[in-house]
């Protein structure tokens, strides 16, 4: 057994585990042959489903995270919403050999080693690839907020920009000052699971503790129900970080949650965004002009106290103000990084008179203010042609238009008028703005000095009307992005933040709220099976072996008593209580051969998946049909069977079975046959492989082992068909032209046969050349009690297992004729070769006759050849346990193993196969 | 005990763990005019905070430690306290 692992809960998990993966492999591949059932994948769900849930006991969150991301794409095929392919079957067959190979992993060393992070990641990623788009994106809870992650570059998806206007000034500037030099800076988008809680998460402390944070907050992604309706144990809240720490800080400290964080990098640029009231006046030009001059001339010595002055004269709330203390955050940072950065410090100094913050994010801005800090992810930003908007930004966009409308329909005349006025003006010029029709702004100005200098609303009412259909309504399907600025404007936050929102509601799985049903279910499910270490049924076994044979002592006790004592009475009793003792321990030893029977299932159920991956890698197309499954045979027997019989599988799909091409052409179906078939022959079991491919040809067996030295020529004249096939278990030769990955190496057969051999089995090969070969092994049931025959020769008794014998006879000592040195006899027809066991075993006696001058002659079998032993005399058949020979005794061939017979006396068993 | 509840207000100590979010819930679902103290207040779990965010919970002491009330505030502060939230226009 492999170091079980100290933890006993974890023992079990990987024992469940694996039986589980085994399961679904079955599964899968079941599907495969009828996709449209239902039952099978719910069943398979099921079963991906129970292990992500124990994998999630532990933290593990490489496997957890492949076996969640199988379990969606499940539900997802299971409600229709994806279609089931060999491609998909292709990719979780992999994810499971994957959580296959963690398992052993953490079998051997308890743990994960964290360098699989990446593997489950992309493994992952490949399953979620399968889902269809949108559901992928919400459920991998790809908020869309990405734009300005410099590790992807197709960053510049029609998505959402960050919400950095929500961030205070203050934690802004702070972040700017610490990062213009080029250090890291990212936003994190938290939303954890809603199921966190139960894993003892507490995201709020998780926020806390975020290395390199500069601010954060809670929000609730969607509004929070009522109190009455409130599951306090699902997480509905979310958080927004800033924070100063390395990518790699924050892929470890988030180790165990990257599908819940959204980790964005932030370009410094993108920080500044003026904000404050629009009432104030706006620089005036010459301020603008003069300020741009100083710039270009980098006399930043008269350009700081000059926009000093104008942010002393300015109320500290108002929009200019702030734009003006930005502007001196930026000067603040030194003649070098303001001559990189020139282009980007203008843009601000013109949007003092303008009131709109400069788009950091247009290619503009970007290209001009190419900084090596800014370049790699300002690129990312950039969006070179103009976004479509998405149907939330169309929505918003009507919304504020027909708002709009309706102010300016109002008939009123209120105190504050005026300011009304103002406000639908500065909402149109942003509007404008967004439209990227600077131009348009200009006629807004006009309309409303007019509108103000006549009190009414008419004059911007007309201007709606002119433009609103023609302009407004062409430049909305081609809409560039909206500005990170515009975190100033009245309006836009909303919208944009709106679509933010909307992206995440999609994130929780729709199929959340089943789950703990789904437990239930799963619960019903568990076979009724217990499982024991197979050191307790061993240890069970060896003492039935042992009160089999103290029982047995008891009809030599009956006998003495008899005998030695002359009470029949207590002989008689003796005797009758012998017969219940045995007639229980001999169920006994039934039902405990019963505990340790195992399926041939066992060994089966990793054929239907081998022969698919082999077939498909060879390219060939194989019909696999598994027979008898159910058949039992002790555990060490179908343990030891797994290798042989793999062997065999992977010679036939590599030789046997032919290319459909090849197969077409011999007007045989394209797709061969391997039927892999077991069945129970008295106390043998018998599996047989049969392929329908294209046979060993015997010629080139002889051939081949001929250029191997394996035979002389002498021999390739003489060797009949069946003989030449049977040189395939030789060790050494390969039929295969070319060495390939599954077989041809030489090393094949042979080793199966030993394997076969050693738990007392026999290989069989029959093969027709262009119709198929066949392969039978015979096992016994158990090796556990071996039926022998009691011979005695010298006075001694032996055992001699009964698979080897054939039948005994006895040969009157005429009928013994000696050809050359060796004596032979006739039987049945047959010339059979006899051998004293008396001297094969190094005995200096000769065979006794019996009265009638007869010798006793066993038949034995030994590999294909028959053999008669000569011994003194027969005794009767009786099952023994046998032990090996340990120790010094190992060393002795010719037995192959000892038994205690009932009287307490030893019977070595001999190893017919040695001796001969 | 975190938490200890008063007629209408509850003072909220140490590390307020999510085993208390079920009583604050219920708490706050029954005492109408409900005010919390969160003074001595040191961590609040999220279960917790939660609650508090919905039931628009009036508080009239914020946390000693200014890190927890930064992010406390403007949670808790009812009203217009997130432009970023989705409302209608």
């Amino acid at each position: 057994m492999n170091p079980s692992p100290s933890n006993p809960l974890l023992e079990q998990f990987l024992s469940e585990a694996h039986d589980l993966l085994e399961s679904i492999g079955k599964q899968l591949l079941q599907l495969e042959e009828a996709p449209d059932d239902q039952g099978i994948l719910n069943e398979l769900f099921r079963s991906v489903h129970t292990l992500k849930g124990n994998s999630g006991l532990f933290t593990w969150p490489e496997m957890t995270r492949v076996l969640h991301a199988g379990e969606d794409l499940l539900g997802m095929v299971r409600s229709g919403r994806a279609d089931y392919s060999r491609e998909l079957a292709d990719h979780l067959l992999e994810a499971m050999d994957f959580v296959d190979v963690l398992c052993r992993e953490i079998e051997s060393t308890e743990r994960i080693d964290a360098a699989r992070a990446a593997e489950s990641e992309s493994t992952a990623e490949g399953l979620r690839k399968l889902m269809p788009s949108e559901a992928a994106t919400g459920n991998a809870g790809q908020a869309g907020v990405n734009l300005a992650s410099a590790a992807l570059p197709s960053a510049n998806v029609p998505g959402e920009k960050l919400p950095l206007g929500s961030v205070p000034e203050a934690v802004r500037m702070a972040a700017f000052r610490h990062c213009r030099e080029g250090d890291g800076l990212f936003w994190i988008d938290y939303r954890p699971e809603r199921e966190c809680f139960f894993h003892g998460d507490d995201p709020l402390n998780s926020a806390r503790h975020c290395p390199g944070l500069l601010w954060g907050r809670v929000l609730a992604p969607e509004p929070l129900p009522a109190l009455r309706e409130l599951d306090t144990y699902s997480c509905a809240v979310g958080f927004h970080l800033l924070t100063s720490a390395s990518r790699e800080e924050l892929a470890e400290y988030y180790r165990y949650l990257p599908d819940q964080v959204e980790i964005s990098a932030v370009a410094p640029l993108l920080l500044v965004i003026p904000q404050g009231s629009l009432d104030g006046p706006a620089a005036d030009g010459h301020f603008c002009a003069e300020a741009l001059r100083m710039l270009q001339a980098a006399d930043l010595a008269s350009l700081r106290p000059f926009v000093q002055a104008m942010l002393d004269g300015s109320r500290a709330e108002s929009w200019l103000a702030s734009a003006l203390r930005w502007l001196l955050c930026l000067l603040e940072a030194g003649p070098r990084w303001i001559g990189d950065n020139t282009r980007a410090v203008s843009l601000l100094i013109e949007s003092l008179e303008s009131f709109i913050a400069p788009d950091w994010a247009s290619p503009k801005a970007v290209t001009l203010a190419a900084a090596e800090s800014i370049a790699p992810t300002a690129d990312g930003l950039a969006s070179a042609s103009p976004q479509p908007l998405s149907e939330d930004d169309r929505a918003a966009w009507d919304h504020i238009l027909a708002g709009q409308r309706q102010i300016l329909a109002l008939e009123d005349r209120p105190a504050w008028h005026t300011g009304r006025l103002q406000a639908v003006a500065t909402v149109l010029t942003h509007l404008c703005h967004m439209a990227g029709g600077p131009s348009a702004a200009s006629g807004i100005q006009a309309a409303l000095a007019e509108a103000l200098s006549s009190g009414r609303n008419a004059p911007l009412m007309a201007w709606l009307d002119a433009h609103e259909n023609l302009q407004l309504a062409s430049v909305i399907s081609a809409l560039p992005r909206p500005s990170e600025g515009d975190g100033a404007g009245p309006a836009t936050p909303g919208a944009n933040a709106a679509t933010v929102f909307e992206d995440n509601s999609g994130k929780t799985p729709p199929d959340d709220g089943i789950r703990f049903g789904r437990r239930a279910e799963d619960a019903v499910n568990g076979p009724r099976v217990l499982k024991v270490d197979q050191a307790k049924v061993d240890r069970l076994m060896n003492l039935i072996g042992e009160l089999v044979v103290s029982k047995n002592a008891l009809p030599y006790l009956a006998e003495r008593a008899e005998s030695q004592f002359g009470v029949r009475e207590i002989s008689r009793e003796i005797k009758s209580q012998y017969a219940v003792i045995n007639r229980i321990a001999d169920e006994m030893q039934d039902a405990i051969m019963q505990v340790r029977m195992m399926a041939v299932s066992f060994i089966f159920q990793r054929f239907p998946r081998m022969v698919r991956d082999i077939s498909r890698k060879l390219g060939k197309e194989v019909q696999l049909v598994l027979e008898g499954e159910q058949t039992e045979a002790d555990k060490n027997i179908i343990e030891s069977l797994a290798d042989p019989l793999i062997h065999i599988v992977r010679n036939s799909l590599d030789h046997g079975i032919e290319t459909p091409e090849v197969r077409v052409a011999q007007g045989k179906p394209a797709a061969g046959k391997l039927i892999i078939r077991a069945t129970q022959e008295g106390d043998r079991v018998v599996i047989e492989i049969m392929d329908d491919g294209k046979g060993i040809d015997p010629a080139v067996i002889k051939r081949k082992a001929y250029e191997k030295g394996l035979i002389d020529e002498a021999a390739l004249e003489r060797m009949g068909d069946q003989e030449a096939i049977n040189l395939i278990f030789a060790a050494g030769l390969s039929t295969a032209a070319v060495v390939s990955d599954l077989s041809g190496r030489g090393v094949g057969m042979d080793v199966v046969r030993s394997a076969v051999e050693k738990i007392n089995g026999t290989v069989l090969l029959h093969s027709q050349l262009g119709k198929g070969t066949t392969i039978r092994i015979s096992l016994p049931l158990s090796m556990a009690v071996t039926q022998v025959m009691v011979i005695e020769s010298d006075q001694q008794l032996f055992g001699v297992p009964m698979d080897h014998v054939v039948e005994t006879v006895r040969v009157p000592a005429s009928a013994i004729r000696t050809i050359k040195q060796s004596q032979t006899a006739l039987l049945r027809g047959r010339i059979v070769p006899l051998k004293s066991l008396n001297t094969l075993l190094g005995i200096a006696a000769i065979p006794k006759t019996n009265s009638d001058d007869e010798l006793a002659v066993l038949l034995v079998q030994a590999g294909s050849a028959e053999l008669g032993l000569l011994i003194d005399g027969f005794r009767e058949t009786m099952g023994v346990i046998q032990k090996p020979l340990n120790g010094f005794l190992s060393s002795l061939s010719a037995f192959s193993g000892s038994a205690l017979m009932g009287d307490g006396s030893v019977l070595m068993i001999l190893n017919i196969r040695e001796i001969v | 005990m975190p938490v200890e509840y008063k007629k209408n207000r509850a003072t909220l100590r140490d590390d307020v763990s999510v085993e208390e979010a079920e009583g604050l819930l219920e708490w706050l679902q029954n005492t109408p005019a409900a005010k919390a103290d969160l003074s001595a207040c040191s961590h609040l779990h999220t279960a917790c905070l939660q609650v508090m965010m919905a039931a628009h919970a009036n508080i009239v002491q914020w946390p000693h430690s200014a890190e927890l009330r930064a992010w406390l505030e403007p949670a808790l502060t009812s009203g217009d306290q997130e432009p970023a939230w989705r409302r209608p226009f």
